[in-house]
């Protein structure tokens, strides 16, 4: 976010990390928070620990297929005898932590495809929102009927038209769920903007002639920042839950990284022979989603308790 | 309030505009070229030309953006200089277009260099016959004749200079000389009607799409006779008991199914109602576009997969707004009344805590409907979603447009029902 | 009144004579994590039928929980730790939900602060009335509305009738708070609570309801138990009163005894804070108590009030006082309440007193001439929406003329919606003006800031009323003090810093405030960091928009000190806006009077609070509540309420309600007609209104003192 301190000079703050330490104790205040923060850090050194390691090359074909959970597979294998278990760990990889960019030359930038689309709908919806909010008027006319008219879709179908569009790929998805989560950002934020808009240290920087940026981005946008952090957490687990429904129809990230979604549609065919490849991704999907709305919904408690 | 409704109903008719218009330009402008993907990428560059020039995609899109939405028979009959009309053809139930010279159904056709007019008699047959007059002379000198084709399409031939175009036929691609020198597509446009042929079938969308629609609306419409009563029911219960264990049971049940995609929810019901217990089947064969109306029971997984994550929403944003209710200072008045508990419940709290949910749940309507999209496409129920899906799959805009555009009217007329419904609830605005 | 009231009666239990409600030692504990809190201790009083005792103190003292611990409205959180709470000599402590909302309602009933939050949105009144009736006397509907519209009238609710069917938001605050007061009465309550029903009422509304108040309890004979921060209105409708601070009852009396002679050190130091109506900065001084209340969780162990006080000696620190009574009658939480003799107090060395300049009459710095503020409003119906209709305007400053002089203060009252804050806010720039002249040290001021000169900006600044909004709470003190030295570029970077610890000590902060959180100030530390960043640019004007009306009182005191102290130390001119008429009788050099966007006398302060007055004037002075109950005040009321100033009366706005009129020529008819004339009597005083001077000089003062006894 473009959070920006003002310039002053020998001004002593506290350090980011004890920040960061100050966020993390109001949430495990919490007990569903720090269930919550639990699931979603479990995850997250999932996917750490398969960027070094993996029980198997997670897309080589070296088991008998359909295998149950055993003491060599722990979750068992695929309809192409491919481990499971690798391949949910490979799987976190382009949710979380890489995004790989078109071309053949499997060049990948940090962040995975579910963070940077949050990440863009935030941006694109805190710019929205906060000029609607502050400005009003026309302004507020204009971005909101725009806005409307993307709330308008159904999210799936907006996904399906984009990729329709554009086709299929990681910056598709990341376009996809930008433009999708962009208004349901924009309107928190417009709401946030015109509450904090009434507020007299926002008269007080209009008395001192500041401009319209400054008052928006440093003078509301900090204050927002709360709201926003809860928001993007349940928007990450929206991500994913798009990510895993587009893979599921087919349309998701592309190989040959495996996706959870794609994981699941694969299986089914197979449900009748083998369960458990159904069941796995499917537990993987529901549980990253679960946490992060459980650590939401701690962080929202401790934000609105700590404000009381 | 007439202020509102007249906003509400404005802002509404803007919203589908826009719709349009970005629908439009992100599929016919923003994706590729759709000849490739009919003709197949071992086609010319030459006949990929001549075969869009024949779709009528050489006009610049904003043109083409009219055309699809409003149509284009009343530009094409300045042109021609006679009405237009559509009749349908009984055999195969499809419309054609004629024009109506002096009474007579009329289309052209252009053979070795001579003009010939088709007359439609009463029986439906044609007859043919020689065309001298009608040629008009440009200021160039030379003479061209604007009528309409045997494809549905006004096309302007020139005399002498017939272009050499590629004509697709079931055999395969044919090359013909004569031809004319522009196409314009007859259509109706969406606002009447008219969402143009697919490409995947070469039939209008329209005739597929209304049995479709059907579908989807019987089963998203038996979801939410499911979903809003005990919805409603779970989240005020939760909210009413606030912190106890029933709202805790009722919350983490609620998360936990709006947290599941419904392609994961819909798979465990099939493996646990499919497989493991065997009530229901587990995998549902929709022989016609009717089945469900000759077997209910196929619905029943479908419908189960769309309520659960609908209920897990609606629920909680109902105990949200029962628990901020429940500590407005006017319950605190009606509790230091002495109204006993019930009352306070039913008679103060309800009717404010069931305002907000009301615009979420029709605002949530398009979610609804999304979540239509992947159970269909889970139990190949076909509906509207699917057809969405299967098209997008394809890459075929005008049923992609046709489907997403009745996917945006359904999503926003619940919306406005759902604005106009907050509006009589709340008297701060009904009585303004 | 003349109507007959058919009230049922029966509810109070006769037979029992004993008070009708009496707390002894109550303690009052929330459970709150990792413990509990004690908000309430050792609380103990009765009040008898037809008595109205008063609970006073600051926030935060307790007194509201007292009020929720006997309606047994404590929250999940909140219980009564120890001591009882008997209501008709039943035990209420213990007793099942099922009973206490039996009583509740029906033999004790309510009243709150906010009445607009306190009724349901989406009920109509007369359902919300009619419920009282037919939930605990079961009584038919018909009858019980016709009780209701009753009661309605006991109230002087105009149109009654009607009212029973429109909802809360379609009538205005003061008659939102006349039905919450009918609904509290309908069954006749043996116990009426009220928690500051008329906090959020302007004041000439404040009055009428004080006035019902005092009425329904000589009628209706029931106990009252009257909570407020307001000494004034404790000495307008409180028989007894009991002082409270950081949970505890420091004083307990009548209301003649403790106004009279306050015994508790508290008591007395808040009667210091607060400027008697009349009183000015030159001839008096406001004392602020020095500190802060203690939170309940660290409380000291001796006399709560012992670290505050300046008679404490060794024994207040170590002994926790009991409540004891004196000859007079009153009781007293003090171990030397004998020995303090307030006529010989001394204000203690770290009470901030400001020094004071005399300010001789100077160049105007800032010229306003006809100045005019006009909103369009935009209608609802069809035709408004296709432009068919001509636009309408809220009149919201009309004709605005005055001048301020450099360094002196102009003081701006006026209830809510006067057009007051439009003025400064068209002043300071965040409003253009409609029409009319404006000029500050001879630059045009018409327009807003975007079209000001950066070193135009740097001389205007403004402190603001809400202590909890005035600061941005994601930045630290220092930063936003040195803000506006940063965007002024009135001190170089490196030295912001050295500057805005200076300011801080000016504001007596010191530098520790730097890196400070606003959420880590208390309400009167946030208000003197958003004057330090008023005066960091050292503007030559600073408009202060009630500053120090979210206060309590000793708060209150203190900053209206740091503010006389700062303008005569830097020498800057001032326009204080507020609702308080003895605050800004105090604070002012000159004041102007508003209504409905007119002003409607200006002059110099101490000719504006004495004959001749504006008729409003008049008014507003006699709906003051004073805390002195023997100042005999005369007794004039306003009708109605305050028109739309979209469509403000002809002639003389405040026609319709001036209880003078007709001393105006022609009967008054002349009000209705025509425009004033400005009236002037002497140095600048000026009144905007057709009766002539000669009369208006012939009304008595508003305020007169009855003979000591």
């Amino acid at each position: 976010m473009t959070v920006a301190q003002p310039a002053l000079g020998a001004s002593k703050r506290p350090s980011r990390l004890r920040k960061l330490w100050d966020t993390l104790s109001v949430v495990l205040n919490s007990r569903i928070g720090t269930v919550g923060l639990a699931i979603v850090v479990f995850w997250v050194v999932i996917a750490l620990l398969s960027l070094f390691w993996t029980p198997y090359p997670p897309n080589s074909s070296l088991f008998v297929q359909n295998l149950p959970p055993n003491l060599t597979n722990v979750l068992g294998t695929d309809h192409l005898g491919r481990d499971l278990a690798s391949r949910l760990m490979q799987g976190t990889q382009v949710i979380l932590l890489k995004t790989r960019l078109p071309g053949d030359t499997h060049v990948a930038i940090p962040g995975g495809v579910a963070l940077w689309g949050v990440f863009g709908s935030l941006f694109l919806g805190a710019i929205l929102g906060l000029n609607a909010g502050y400005r009003g008027g026309w302004w507020d006319q204009v971005i909101m009927q725009v806005l409307d008219a993307l709330i308008a879709f159904p999210v799936i179908v907006l996904y399906l038209v984009i990729i329709a569009a554009l086709g299929q790929g990681d910056l598709v998805v990341i376009f996809a769920i930008t433009i999708t989560g962009a208004p349901g950002v924009a309107r928190l934020v417009r709401s946030l903007a015109l509450d904090i808009k009434t507020r007299d240290y926002i008269r007080a920087a209009e008395t001192r002639g500041e401009s319209l940026a400054y008052i928006m981005y440093r003078e509301i946008l900090p204050n927002a920042r709360g709201p926003l952090l809860v928001d993007a957490m349940l928007r990450v687990g929206y991500a994913i839950f798009a990510i895993g429904t587009l893979g599921f129809l087919g349309l998701g990230l592309p190989p040959p990284d495996p996706d959870w979604g794609n994981m699941v549609n694969e299986a089914r065919r197979n449900i009748f022979l083998n369960q458990w490849a159904v069941i796995f991704p499917s537990l993987a999907i529901a549980s990253l989603v679960v946490g992060l709305n459980l650590f939401a919904d701690g962080l929202r408690e401790e934000i609105t308790r700590y404000q009381k | 309030m007439a202020r509102f409704i007249i906003r509400s109903i404005l802002s509404t008719i803007i919203t589908m505009l826009l719709v349009s218009f970005a629908l439009f330009f992100l599929l016919e402008v923003g994706s590729g070229d759709v000849t490739v993907k009919i003709l197949g990428i071992e086609s010319t560059p030459e006949q990929r030309a001549s075969y869009r020039a024949q779709l009528g995609l050489d006009a610049p899109p904003l043109q083409r953006y009219f055309d699809w939405l409003i149509g284009n028979d009343f530009r094409a009959e300045k042109l021609v200089g006679y009405p237009l009309v559509s009749i349908k053809n009984q055999q195969t139930k499809e419309e054609e277009w004629w024009a109506n010279v002096d009474g007579q159904l009329t289309r052209w056709q252009m053979q070795k260099g001579q003009l010939l007019a088709l007359r439609r008699q009463p029986d439906g047959s044609r007859t043919k016959h020689m065309v001298s007059g009608g040629w008009q002379t440009a200021k160039n000198g030379q003479e061209f004749f604007w009528g309409v084709d045997t494809d549905n399409r006004a096309v302007k031939w020139v005399r002498g200079a017939g272009e050499t175009v590629w004509v697709r036929t079931k055999a395969g691609f044919r090359k013909e000389g004569d031809g004319p020198r522009q196409y314009i597509p007859l259509r109706k446009g969406l606002l009447r009607g008219d969402a143009g042929q697919s490409l995947q079938t070469g039939r209008p969308v329209a005739v597929t799409l209304i049995p479709r629609v059907r579908n989807t609306l019987v089963l998203a419409g038996v979801a939410f006779l499911f979903i809003m009563p005990l919805a409603l029911f779970f989240g005020i219960m939760a909210g009413i008991n606030e912190g106890k264990p029933l709202d805790r049971v009722i919350s983490i049940l609620g998360l936990g199914a709006t947290a599941t995609p419904e392609f994961v929810s819909g798979i465990f019901l099939i493996l646990i109602f499919g497989i493991w217990l065997r009530v229901l089947p587990a995998v549902a064969l929709f022989t016609s576009a009717d089945a469900i109306f000759s077997n209910p029971k196929l619905l029943a997984l479908p419908v189960m997969t769309l309520a659960l994550v609908e209920l897990g929403y609606v629920s909680r944003m109902t105990r949200a707004s029962m628990v901020e209710v429940m500590s407005a200072p006017y319950i605190r008045t009606a509790i230091i009344k002495g109204m006993p508990y019930r009352r306070v419940v039913f008679k103060h709290a309800l009717r404010n805590a069931l305002m907000a949910p009301i615009t979420v749940i029709m605002l949530h309507v398009n979610w609804l409907v999304g979540g239509v999209v992947v159970v269909e496409a889970i139990f190949g129920y076909p509906g509207l979603g699917k057809y969405i899906y299967d098209s997008a799959i394809f890459g075929d805009p005008n049923a992609v447009e046709a489907a997403a555009m009745l996917t945006v009217t359904i999503a926003i007329s619940t919306r406005l029902v759902g604005d106009l419904a907050y509006t009589f609830l709340n008297p701060r605005i009904r009585y303004s | 009144m003349a109507t007959t009231t058919s009230l049922d009666t029966s509810s109070i239990t006769y037979g029992h004579t004993g008070p009708v409600l009496k707390l002894e030692n109550v303690a009052i504990a929330y459970k709150v994590r990792g413990g509990e809190i004690e908000a309430v201790q050792n609380v103990s009083f009765e009040i008898n039928r037809g008595e109205s005792h008063g609970l006073v103190g600051e926030s935060g003292c307790g007194k509201s929980t007292v009020a929720w611990a006997v309606v047994n409205f404590l929250g999940a959180n909140g219980y009564v730790k120890r001591g009882s709470i008997r209501f008709l000599g039943r035990e209420l402590t213990g007793r099942s939900g099922e009973d206490l909302r039996r009583l509740r309602g029906d033999q004790i009933a309510m009243v709150y602060q906010d009445p607009m939050q306190a009724l349901n949105p989406s009920l109509r009144l007369g359902d919300q009335l009619k419920e009282v009736l037919t939930v605990h006397r079961g009584m038919a509907d018909a009858e019980a509305a016709r009780r209701s519209i009753e009661m309605l009238e006991r109230v002087y609710m105009p149109d009654a009738a009607d009212v029973m069917r429109r909802f809360p938001h379609q009538i205005s605050g003061g008659q939102q708070q006349r039905v919450v007061i009918a609904m509290a009465l309908l069954n006749n309550p043996a116990l009426l609570i009220m928690d500051e029903p008329t906090t959020a009422l302007d004041v000439t509304v404040e009055a009428a309801v004080l006035d019902l108040i005092a009425d329904l309890r000589r009628e209706f004979d029931t106990a009252i138990m009257y909570i407020t921060h307001n000494l004034g209105v404790v000495a307008r409708v409180c028989s007894k009163v009991g002082v409270m601070y950081a949970g505890e009852m420091v004083e307990r009396g009548l209301v003649e005894q403790i106004f009279k002679r306050p015994q508790h050190p508290y008591t007395q130091g808040l009667m210091r804070c607060v400027p008697k109506l009349g009183a000015d900065k030159a001839s008096s001084m406001l004392y602020p108590i020095r500190g802060r209340v203690p939170p309940p969780h660290s409380r000291p162990i001796g006399c709560v009030f012992g670290p505050r006080c300046d008679y404490a000696q060794e024994r207040c620190r170590m002994e926790r006082p009991a409540l004891r009574t004196m000859p007079n009658g009153v009781q007293v939480r003090c171990h030397f309440a004998e020995d303090i003799d307030p006529s010989q107090w001394q204000p203690h060395e770290d009470v901030e007193l400001p020094t004071l300049r005399e300010v001789v009459a100077s160049e105007p710095i800032l010229e306003v001439q006809h100045l005019k503020k006009y909103y369009e409003v935009s209608g609802s119906t069809i035709k408004d929406i296709l432009g068919l209709r001509p636009k309408s305007y809220v009149k919201a400053v009309e004709d605005a003329t005055f001048t301020v002089q450099k360094g002196r203060t102009l003081g701006v009252v006026g209830e809510s919606g006067c057009g007051k804050s439009t003025l400064i806010k068209t002043i300071i720039g965040l409003e253009d003006s409609t029409d009319g002249k404006a000029e500050f040290m001879g630059f045009d001021i018409t327009g807003n800031i975007a079209s000001r000169d950066i070193k135009l900006i740097q001389e205007l600044q403004m402190v603001f009323q809400n202590p909890d909004s005035t600061m941005n709470p994601s930045y630290t003190v220092g930063q936003q003090i040195g803000r506006p030295m940063v965007r002024f570029k009135t001190v170089p970077k490196k030295q912001v810093r050295d500057e805005v610890i200076k300011i801080l000590q000016a504001m007596r902060l010191g530098e520790t405030y730097y890196d400070r959180l606003p959420r880590q100030l208390s309400g009167g530390e946030k208000q003197r960091v958003g004057i330090a960043r008023a005066l960091a640019s050292h503007p030559n004007l600073v408009l202060c928009d009630e500053p120090v009306s979210a206060l309590d009182v000793s708060v209150q005191a203190a900053i209206l000190n740091l503010l006389l102290d700062a303008q005569s130390k830097l020498g800057t001119t001032m326009v204080f806006i507020a609702h308080d008429l003895s605050v800004v009788r105090f604070f002012s050099d000159d004041v102007a009077v508003m209504y409905l966007g007119q002003i409607m006398e200006i002059g110099p302060a101490e000719a504006i609070y004495a004959p001749p007055y504006h008729p409003y004037t008049e008014a507003l002075l006699s709906a003051v509540p004073i805390p002195d109950p023997t100042a005999a005040q005369k007794h004039i009321r306003l009708e109605g309420s305050v028109p739309s100033a979209l469509n403000p009366p002809s002639g003389c706005r405040f026609h319709t309600r001036c209880p003078q009129r007709h001393f105006a020529p022609e009967g008054g008819a002349v009000c209705a007609t025509q425009i004033p004339p400005w009236q002037e009597t002497d140095n600048g005083h000026k009144i905007f209104c057709h009766i002539p001077l000669e009369t208006l000089r012939t009304f008595d003062p508003v305020i007169s003192h009855k003979e000591k006894d």
